[in-house]
């Protein structure tokens, strides 16, 4: 009995969880990543941003790799040309990636100054 | 000048702590009873301190003292009055002062309340245990961190508070209310400790310690649906749990502690379950500890490149030695504490509080292992990961579902067996009550099976309940009842806000309609039944911030259900843009708007329109949890029955004073 409910928990834990990668990193574990969600962080490239019909499009580099992203739904309000993201999402079938949930990583002058606001920053800036 | 009064003050309680220790454990070791008097007085002088302490920080905070680092930080000449008395724990420093100030007023009334009793060494025991705590958290406020810290030069005005913190009046009550129940939980943690030290782990402790569990269990309560309704109110992101570290770290003491107060009974009626309830206490103890850490020392949520405090190796090397000597004082006494009761039948009471434990505990278990994970991870492998929600909600979706079962047939158990004619005469209405409610639920286009056992289960819960109210009422009268057995009557109502706490979750986990629309001026668009139009656009420049709202017209069929302003907000000094939702709250749905975009060149906007049911219930039935806990609260006119097996075993020999420790 504790022993098929520590099973289900390791193989529930295994299916949900999201590996931070950067965009060099992304691209080298494609092949293993397949359609799990992973998080992929890097820079939004200048002039890159289109908006879509239900989102936008961009391209995100860490400098070495560059992949073009699709984003279902609007951008947060920190988004813009050059700034630090997490994306959340999984590839598709092509080389693109496609994200549902867009991180703003903060500044570093940008101190926790309380429980709340860390809870707000992790991950409610898109739905 | 402050801000040497106010270090003043914390050395003054750090001292009076080191002091209370002292003199306690020199009372316990040399047995002398005047020494143990003497001993217990420090804990007014430590609340003294505490209370000049934050007196000080709520006195720079209002006259602006910019030269203290901690109220230009936090406070600008500009923030409202209202935040800057919340000024006090919108930051770690503040927070960790006010945490002081509590737990010096939960150690007083405890002192107060066993004045008569100050030379019982459970009691001089159980004092000692809660200083050593306050030592801990002052000399923290004296060392790393220190809220008086000053600036070479006073900056002319301050940064503000974070501006998230700054929308929303709630945040006056959240963050206290949350405060009031983790450092409650010091109180049968430090009675625990005392009697494990004693040898005393009868009941005595348990029925000591009976009122305060309760109240610190109704404010954790009260602080985490407080918690939800802020994040739902405030942050704009639709929904009011995400499984965010923060949260998680609120719910965990919330679960043992929840199996702990059902447990006890199972203790005070049977002597049964000793070890499990001394573990469960210091196990509460250990995860509001954890929680303090996980949140406030920037080791979870990498993505943030957050300052890391210093604080956070301090916290864990406390809840190391807390855990250690909790671990090592049951492990010592390990052989002593046999329970003298046993289980007798599968089908009873106890056995259906024990069910209800190990569950409780299993859910506390899967949410530790969820959000240490990452933690984890990266330790030991090195990479980076978070877990998703989807394994929360799986995992502890069915658990869940086993507890709300458990709540609804569980007081319908007798104690020690039972017979199928006594259970099918006391479930068997209830029971057709929750058939009912599923066939309901699914006549109603409700499919998904969790959704459905979950009416069901409520329905059950609630025959059951409306069941036991009946027979109190046909047998006393429902006043005499209720004030003859409080607790079995406020524990029932307790249960009510947690079905209506169910049927919420429930339905807005699985009937929230989402979506996004842009619409430019006087146009509109449908979404699940209502009409929503965009009537223009405002912009309000303050010195404190500037505000973009849109005017939005909700109908539904026909009907003008009013206009509503969702906004986005911009702070000076923060780039980031701080979403204001607005929402039309109603008996069975929400509409739950948000500006997610400000006017274009176009004049364009994008809102978010959220159709969330039944979401004013769990408001409702967190409510109806804090009367219920006031409820069982009030004093009885009869106390609660002691399990006292055999003269010989109600309660091991007492051990003299100065027992080794």
């Amino acid at each position: 009995m504790a022993l098929i409910a520590i099973i289900v928990l390791v193989v529930v834990l295994s299916k949900n969880v999201v590996y931070f990668r950067t965009v060099s990193e992304a691209v080298a574990e494609r092949p293993s990543d397949g359609d799990r969600r992973i998080r992929l962080a890097g820079e939004v490239v200048p002039g890159s941003v289109t908006e879509t019909r239900n989102g936008v499009r961009f391209d995100v580099t860490d400098g070495k790799k560059t992949v073009e992203v699709v984003h279902r739904g609007d951008p947060p309000n920190l988004f813009k040309a050059g700034a630090p993201v997490v994306c959340e999402g999984r590839w598709d079938r092509g080389a693109r990636f496609d994200s549902d949930r867009i991180l703003i990583k903060h500044g570093s002058e940008y101190e926790p100054p309380d429980v709340d606001s860390e809870r707000a920053s992790a991950g409610r800036v898109a739905a | 000048m402050k801000a040497s009064l106010g270090v003043l003050a914390l050395a003054l309680g750090t001292s009076a702590t080191v002091l209370g220790v002292g003199t306690l454990a020199l009372g316990l070791y040399r047995r002398d009873e005047r020494l143990l008097r003497a001993g217990r007085r420090y804990v007014f002088l430590v609340l003294a301190a505490a209370v000049l302490a934050v007196g000080v920080m709520e006195w720079a905070l209002l006259s602006h003292d910019f030269s203290i680092e901690y109220v230009a930080e936090n406070n600008a000449r500009a923030t409202p009055l209202l935040f800057t008395i919340t000024g006090l724990w919108a930051a770690l420093e503040g927070s960790i002062l006010l945490w002081g100030l509590i737990l010096g007023g939960y150690l007083a009334v405890m002192a107060y309340k066993f004045r008569d009793r100050a030379t019982d060494p459970l009691v001089a025991w159980a004092t000692l245990t809660g200083l050593v705590v306050a030592l801990f958290f002052f000399g923290l406020m004296l060392g790393p961190a220190n809220p008086f810290k000053t600036l070479g030069t006073a900056p002319l005005d301050g940064r503000g508070p974070n501006p998230l913190l700054q929308n929303h009046p709630l945040m006056a009550f959240h963050p206290p209310m949350l405060y009031l129940g983790y450092v409650g939980f010091t109180v049968p943690f430090s009675f625990a400790i005392a009697s494990l030290v004693t040898g005393r782990f009868g009941e005595g402790w348990l029925a000591d310690t009976r009122r305060a569990t309760l109240v610190a269990w109704g404010f954790l309560t009260t602080g985490i649906i407080l918690g939800a309704w802020w994040s739902y109110e405030v942050l704009g992101w639709g929904g009011y749990w995400a499984w965010d570290p923060v949260e998680n770290a609120s719910l965990l003491p919330w679960l043992t502690a929840t199996a702990f107060i059902h447990s006890v009974i199972v203790q005070e009626r049977r002597g049964m379950l000793r070890v499990w309830n001394l573990s469960l206490v210091i196990a509460t103890f250990c995860l509001t500890i954890l929680g303090t850490f996980l949140t406030r020392s920037g080791v979870l949520n990498s993505v943030h490149s957050f300052t890391e405090s210093t604080i956070g190796p301090v916290l864990l090397g406390f809840l190391g030695f807390v855990a250690a000597v909790g671990i090592g004082l049951i492990a010592w006494r390990g052989d002593r504490l046999r329970a003298p009761g046993r289980i007798d039948s599968p089908v009873s009471r106890e056995s259906a509080f024990l069910a209800n434990n190990l569950l409780f505990a299993g859910l506390a278990f899967v949410v530790l292992l969820g959000t240490v994970y990452p933690l984890l991870a990266e330790a030991i492998q090195g990479r980076e990961l978070s877990v998703g929600e989807p394994y929360f909600d799986r995992m502890t979706t069915p658990i869940g579902i086993a507890l709300l079962f458990l709540m609804a047939a569980a007081p319908a158990l007798p104690w020690r067996a039972t017979s199928g004619e006594v259970l099918r005469r006391r479930l068997l209405v209830p029971a057709w009550a929750g058939a009912l409610a599923m066939l309901v639920a699914v006549a109603l286009g409700a499919r998904e099976l969790a959704q459905v056992l979950t009416f069901g289960l409520a329905a059950f819960a609630v025959g059951g309940i409306v069941r036991q109210f009946w027979l109190g009422q046909r047998s006393l009268g429902l006043v005499r009842a209720v004030r003859g057995n409080p607790r079995l009557y406020g524990g029932l109502v307790v249960h009510v806000g947690v079905v209506l706490v169910a049927l919420a979750i429930a339905s807005s986990s699985v009937y929230t309609t989402r979506r996004e629309v842009r619409l430019t001026r006087g146009q509109s668009a449908e979404v699940r039944g209502y009409e929503v139009t965009y009537l223009g656009s405002r912009t309000e420049r303050g010195d404190q911030k500037t505000t973009v709202s849109a005017r939005i017209r909700v109908e539904r069929g026909g009907d003008d259900l009013g206009t509503y302003a969702p906004a986005i907000s911009t702070f000076p000094g923060t780039p980031q843009g701080i979403g204001t939702p607005s929402v039309r709250t109603g008996l069975r749905e929400d509409v739950y708007l948000t500006l997610i975009s400000s006017p274009n060149r176009q004049g364009r906007v994008t809102i978010g329109v959220a159709v969330n049911p039944m979401i004013l219930w769990l408001w409702v039935g967190g409510g109806v949890m804090a009367i219920g806990t006031l409820l069982a609260l009030t004093p009885g006119s009869r106390r609660p029955r002691i399990a006292r097996p055999a003269p010989a075993a109600v309660e091991e020999p007492v051990e003299p004073v100065g027992a080794p420790v």
